[in-house]
């Protein structure tokens, strides 16, 4: 063992980074964070257009429906967005549609700050289609982001949807 | 291996020099060089912040405390060659401030860091890669408890915000050089009696 003191501390921090490794995922949980931050002042807020009746009936109060869908359509100023939410497996997917189609990156998941690291990220392809999978369960909100520099995307403003549940 | 930000904290100039180069881009409006920037630093944060005693998922929410902080307040950055400082300076404050209201925080974590061990082949023990390395924990783990929360801090960030960890670490400010120097003394000692 080297007996400077640089080479010494440098052991150390290699030492921690191998013992207590910083999670993986733990800048992509910053960024996700400061992507909302950035533009909170800004988020305009959607409005619920409508519950949408779907055959398999929605869900409400608790009565659970073992393979109930649901689908809300919220609208902006610039364009609506409506979401789907089913069962499967093992949980819930949720689907969206953006209208009219724009570049967007969708963020899923609960309100505040505390929990922002859970929020879940998507994004719209050229149909306006996005999908979570296996989307993050409980009351949650939907942040739609035009991705600067893509098409119209700089004139369109950032929506949040009111919380709703998956 | 986990090298999850293991370029050698900010000693390394390599990093230093890319962490300032990032800053003064996103700066004149360069917009994901902040991303570039919370890449290579978040990493360098989280073991600022672990060294102060917190456990990971509070150490998480400081870390991202610390971006939007900087996000917010950007304008006080004044020499965007102090970036790695004013950020390992703001993480250190903001995880003194949530240890002080939270009682998740823990002096030390000793025995979770002694489970991850080589003790016996196990895929945890693939984490410590050589002799050396388990040698030297072997001898930071006699140290007394300030000594490894001083050397972590230090071996992070060499030149840190001596105020700062005053604080965290509950110490006169006075004494920080002088226990630094005492305890990379004992440090060597301990190597060189382990030996």
């Amino acid at each position: 063992m080297n007996t400077f003191d640089d080479d010494l501390l440098q052991a150390m921090a290699d030492l921690y980074a191998a013992l207590d490794p910083a999670p993986a995922d733990l800048a992509d949980g910053v960024l996700a964070r400061l992507a909302v931050q950035d533009l909170e002042a800004e988020f305009e807020l959607f409005t619920l257009v409508q519950p949408v009746d779907t055959l398999a009936g929605t869900r409400h109060g608790d009565e659970p429906e073992t393979s109930a869908t649901v689908a809300l359509e919220f609208a902006g100023s610039a364009y609506r967005v409506l979401v789907r939410i089913s069962d499967t497996d093992d949980g819930r997917r949720l689907d969206g549609w953006v209208v009219p189609a724009l570049p967007m990156r969708a963020l899923l998941g609960p309100q505040g700050d505390a929990l922002a690291h859970t929020r879940q990220s998507a994004y719209a392809d050229r149909e306006g289609r996005f999908e979570f999978p296996a989307a993050v369960t409980g009351e949650v909100r939907l942040w739609l982001l035009p991705q600067r520099g893509r098409g119209d995307g700089d004139t369109v403003p950032a929506f949040v949807t009111p919380p709703f549940l998956v | 291996m986990a090298t999850h930000g293991a370029p050698g904290g900010p000693t390394s100039s390599a990093l230093y020099d890319a962490a300032t180069d990032a800053f003064r881009r996103w700066r004149t409006g360069d917009e994901p060089a902040l991303d570039d920037l919370v890449r290579m630093m978040s990493p360098v944060l989280w073991h600022v912040v672990r060294a102060t005693g917190l456990d990971r998922e509070a150490a998480e929410d400081v870390v991202q405390n610390t971006w939007l902080t900087l996000v917010r307040s950007a304008d006080s950055v004044r020499d965007a060659q102090a970036i790695t400082r004013w950020l390992c300076t703001a993480a250190r404050r903001e995880a003194w401030r949530v240890s002080k209201v939270s009682t998740r925080s823990r002096p030390v974590e000793d025995e979770v860091l002694d489970a991850r061990m080589p003790v016996q082949s196990s895929p945890e023990s693939e984490v410590v890669t050589s002799d050396e390395q388990a040698h030297l924990w072997r001898a930071l783990s006699r140290l007394p408890e300030r000594c490894q929360k001083l050397l972590r801090i230090v071996a992070w960030e060499p030149r840190p915000d001596y105020s700062s960890v005053a604080d965290s670490l509950g110490m006169p400010i006075g004494s920080i050089g002088p226990t630094r120097r005492r305890c990379l003394d004992k440090l060597r000692l301990e190597l060189g009696g382990l030996a």
